[in-house]
């Protein structure tokens, strides 16, 4: 109970959440570094997963690829990519070291689940749809996008869930090897043996984990057809009895 | 391969005399309705977008759009206030099937492709939208290309069948009556099956047979008079029928009194009621049920228009270019054999079946 108020009475101390060392900017720090390293695999890793989904060649590869790349420990892949950095960083000069390798490595992580949940929401395409969609003069890419996508998009979204995720919590990591986010405090804390801090930077960020799997699941019922699931439908039904009705974007 | 969906090896497919090969396959599959097996609607779509797919597609306004849409739901059956927004989940197997079809027709294709469109819905379901369809066809008058495995459904729904064979060899073609009566090859014959006699009464109606006159009389007539007409006639029995004409009951020719007049109490319990509607199946059906040799034709307000007879039928299926000697067919040593042969036969038959419609 001790260690609670004591946790508390850190979140309550006006000096933690001012200056570069303050909640905003770690919390910011660590929001960026998530979603630059989400938006830079989403770039790489859905284009490839659409190719393999919509054409099945090259599947097998990939699939092998992302489960190899699934079954390495964040940590590894963390201190595998940091020699990378500071190659980069040394070429370059631009980037910070810490900066580059935990996003190397956010990035790593974040593909093998974005790419094989592209790839299966693709193939779990009733084959019966996309050849009624051709039967009736559908070219290539409507077919992709008014059926494949829209149908798939349930287990797309669930890939980059799990991928944000995953993300988030591996952008603590980057604090060991020197860089910003809400990890700071964590290595901050066993460093100075502050408990508190460690417990308050460790709450953000199961904190904000949480709050990112909200958001997706927010952002599935949002996007994903109710069609498709049974009980979005009743709800629409619902909304429908009431005059509402809402237009899923497809 | 109508629609290019497979490119023909060899071979031409014209559509109104143009070879389609030439066409674009996109502008061409935009002209032909589509309805698939297990109707492939997209889930993701309500029914509105689903039937409006292939306007959309030719760039219709949103009005004209959703205006066809309406037209096409309420012909098929489909309240669209009720069913516009609906998704595909929230339908049965037979209104899914419907607006599979209302999909196809969205454009006013001349020429649909059904491939198996009945196929994934129960016996009792599947019937109704066959007598729908074919309703539909008689507003809509299209060209349709019906694919089925069932050949009782390819002889009610079709003008002309086409019988395919393993390796997709064509065994017939020609029109169902003369499949059923004249099959041209053996592989037709197991095909359409050893009952194919009574499908081929099912094609015909009552009102398609030239009536028999029946002797008829009021209650009240005089009885020696109907007596002598009812001998003259080779039918036995009297008819006897109201004022309006319409049946009441008949009479033995042997059960008339030789004086007085007819009563109502002479009457014997009636054959079955028929209407020039009723197809032969279903008359011959009722009179053996009702174990009678004739079934009463009315008109739709139940007056009398003749009789129809178990002989009469039996005369109407009899192939007209049969000659005398063709009893071979259905005794004798020859048939026998052929009999013993079909038989033994029996298990390849199913699997002939299968290859066959898969062709």
């Amino acid at each position: 109970m001790e260690a609670f108020i004591g946790v508390f009475a850190w979140f309550a101390d006006p000096a933690n959440w001012q200056g570069p060392n303050g909640i905003p900017t770690r919390l910011l720090e660590h929001v960026v570094m998530s979603g630059v390293a989400i938006g830079i695999a989403l770039l790489v890793a859905f284009p490839v997963g659409l190719y393999i989904g919509h054409t099945g060649r090259g599947a097998f590869l990939a699939v092998s690829l992302a489960n190899i790349g699934r079954a390495v420990p964040s940590y590894a892949v963390l201190v595998i990519v940091f020699p990378l950095s500071i190659a980069v960083n040394r070429e370059t000069g631009l980037f910070d070291i810490a900066f580059v390798g935990t996003l190397l490595a956010m990035i790593l992580l974040a593909i093998p689940p974005i790419v094989t949940n592209t790839f299966a929401g693709m193939r779990g395409v009733d084959p019966d749809l996309v050849e009624a969609g051709r039967g009736m003069g559908m070219r290539g890419g409507q077919i992709l996008s008014r059926i494949e996508l829209p149908v798939a998009l349930p287990v797309i979204l669930a890939g980059m869930r799990t991928a944000a995720v995953q993300v988030v919590a591996t952008a603590t990591l980057g604090a060991v090897i020197g860089g910003g986010g809400l990890g700071r405090y964590i290595v901050q804390g066993i460093a100075r043996f502050d408990y508190q801090r460690l417990v308050a930077g460790a709450l953000m960020v199961a904190l904000l984990a949480i709050a990112t799997e909200l958001f997706f699941s927010w952002l599935q019922r949002r996007a994903v057809s109710p069609g498709l699931s049974g009980r979005s439908v009743r709800a629409y039904e619902n909304v429908a009895q009431l005059g509402r009705v809402d237009v899923p974007a497809v | 391969m109508v629609n290019r969906l497979i490119e023909p090896t060899s071979g031409r497919i014209l559509i109104d005399g143009r070879d389609i090969s030439k066409d674009d396959p996109i502008a061409l599959r935009r002209r032909i309705g589509y309805v698939i097996q297990q109707t492939g609607l997209f889930p993701h779509q309500r029914i509105g977008e689903n039937v409006a797919v292939v306007t959309r597609l030719l760039g219709w306004s949103r009005k004209r759009q959703r205006e066809r849409t309406d037209e096409l739901l309420t012909l098929v059956g489909l309240d669209p206030a009720r069913y516009r927004d609906r998704y595909p989940s929230q339908l049965s197997g037979g209104e899914r099937q419907r607006v599979g079809v209302a999909r196809a027709l969205a454009a006013d294709p001349p020429v649909m492709l059904m491939d198996e469109p009945f196929g994934a819905v129960d016996p009792i379901v599947r019937e109704r939208l066959q007598n729908e369809f074919l309703r539909l066809q008689e507003q809509l008058a299209k060209t349709i290309l019906f694919v089925t495995h069932d050949i009782d459904e390819a002889i009610k729904m079709g003008d002309l069948v086409a019988v395919m064979q393993q390796g997709g060899e064509l065994a017939q073609f020609g029109p169902p009556d003369e499949i059923l009566a004249r099959p041209a090859t053996d592989f037709v014959a197991r095909f359409v099956g050893a009952d194919r006699g009574l499908k081929r009464l099912s094609l015909s109606r009552v009102g398609d047979l030239e009536l028999q006159t029946a002797v008829t009389a009021h209650p009240g007539d005089d009885a020696e008079e109907a007596r002598r007409r009812t001998l003259a006639d080779p039918f036995r029995y009297l008819l006897l029928t109201d004022d309006d004409h319409r049946p009441i009951g008949w009479v033995d020719q042997d059960d008339i009194p030789r004086s007085g007049v007819l009563t109502e109490a002479l009457a014997i319990p009636m054959s079955p009621l028929v209407s020039r509607r009723t197809t032969l199946k279903d008359a011959l059906s009722m009179m053996l049920a009702a174990d009678v040799v004739a079934g009463i034709v009315v008109d739709r307000t139940g007056r009398v228009l003749g009789l129809v007879t178990v002989e009469s039928i039996a005369a109407a299926m009899r192939p007209p270019d049969r000659g005398v000697g063709a009893a071979t067919d259905g005794s004798g040593p020859d048939a026998a054999r052929r009999l013993a042969a079909e038989l033994a036969a029996r298990d390849d038959q199913e699997l002939g079946r299968t290859e066959a419609t898969r062709a």
